[in-house]
């Protein structure tokens, strides 16, 4: 299968995502891309089947008493074009920092 | 994907302003996804308003202001998403683009200055080419063309006609402007060459244009005039005088397939439309 090719920012939300960073917010935080970039990059990644997105379970957010989040995950497919995009821009390995559990 | 429910959450406390936001871009997302993306962009707002709070920043209008622009920007994709599944391969895609092509060659005309004048004495040298260039379109198509008698009652037939003359129209009437446009520099200085010139490049447009309205229509839907999707290659080719080798084209829509074969036989010389039988949809529902 061809690995799709990614533009510079949206290789750099895809890293970040394979680094475990899960929601939009935390992203736009990690990456320093704003908003108006970041979400519309991660409409199209999942549409185009390198990340998929859930909600997060009703009762847990509730335990914390704050709303559910939409966590997103990368794919199978989204593993091969994040180890392609860093490849191809092998700065990105060093602009997003591991995340602290 | 499953949204959660509304009545299991805890009360979103949003300020004033977030809620207005919400309220006024939400129309921009398509219906069906609205409610999804509401709470996707309540709970954002919330995550943001309440980190801020614990890393002791008042939350400003700024900070929301900032992350308006991203719910703007996604709720505009999830729209122009929603139309882009929509249009895509559709009849009016395909009739709007030629109307935009046709009002860019007008609006040329309109910059070069065209005089009415030149344009009357072209329009009726094109006059008399048109109608070669559909006689010698017509009389060369490809004969792998759809059977005549397939798939359709008649006003469906009718609808894919009117959208063929249509698509003819245009062409004929943007590939003359074209032709126009592309030999105005040159009337000033060689007048009778521009002219002679100009018919050429009418003819060579529309010829060009006819053929790919021909090919676009043989490759459509017979009932929705979408374009067919998803080619399978069907048989094998060495096997090309045994049994039938070509690909196969499927609506979208399920209305049915377009069998192609690879090569013309004498048992099988044109491409084949296949309704599907929709009393297998009714079946399933018995």
């Amino acid at each position: 299968m061809n690995t799709p090719r990614l533009s510079h920012s949206a290789a750099l939300i895809l890293k970040a995502l394979s680094l475990g960073y899960c929601f939009g917010l935390e992203i736009m935080e990690v990456t320093g891309l704003p908003s108006g970039t970041v979400y519309p990059a991660l409409r199209r990644l999942e549409r185009d089947e390198l990340v998929a997105s859930k909600w997060e379970p009703e009762d847990e957010a509730l335990a914390k008493q704050r709303p559910a989040r939409r966590y997103y995950e990368v794919t199978r497919e989204g593993k091969a074009a994040a180890l392609a995009a860093t490849q191809r821009y092998p700065l990105l390995a060093h602009l997003v920092p591991e995340k602290r559990s | 994907m499953s949204l959660p429910s509304p009545n299991t959450a805890p009360p979103l406390q949003l300020p004033a302003f977030d809620r207005t936001v919400l309220r006024v871009i939400e129309t921009v997302v398509p219906r069906p996804e609205r409610a999804e993306w509401i709470r996707n962009w309540q709970a954002e707002l919330w995550h943001m308003h309440h980190r801020r709070r614990n890393q002791g920043n008042i939350p400003t209008i700024a900070a929301t202001t900032d992350l308006s622009i991203g719910l703007t920007r996604d709720a505009l994709w999830l729209r122009t998403d929603s139309w882009r599944r929509t249009y895509s391969g559709s009849a009016i895609l395909c009739q709007a683009s030629l109307f935009g092509i046709s009002l860019l060659s007008v609006l040329m005309a309109l910059l070069l200055k065209i005089s009415w004048h030149a344009l009357a004495a072209e329009y009726y040298r094109s006059l008399v080419a048109a109608p070669l260039v559909l006689f010698v379109t017509f009389a060369t198509a490809p004969r792998r063309h759809i059977e005549p008698e397939a798939a359709g009652r008649m006003l469906v037939r009718m609808r894919r006609r009117l959208f063929f003359a249509g698509k003819t129209e245009h062409i004929l009437f943007f590939s003359f402007l074209l032709s126009a446009d592309a030999f105005e520099p040159l009337h000033a200085s060689l007048p009778n060459v521009a002219d002679v010139m100009q018919v050429f490049a009418f003819v060579l447009f529309a010829l060009i244009g006819m053929r790919w309205a021909f090919r676009d229509q043989d490759e459509r839907c017979k009932h929705c005039l979408h374009t067919l999707a998803t080619p399978a290659r069907v048989g094998r080719p060495s096997h090309n005088l045994l049994e039938w080798n070509g690909s196969e084209l499927t609506c979208k829509h399920g209305h049915g397939r377009l069998s192609v074969p690879e090569m013309e036989t004498s048992w099988c010389q044109s491409s084949h439309w296949i309704d599907v039988d929709t009393g297998w949809d009714e079946a399933a529902f018995l």
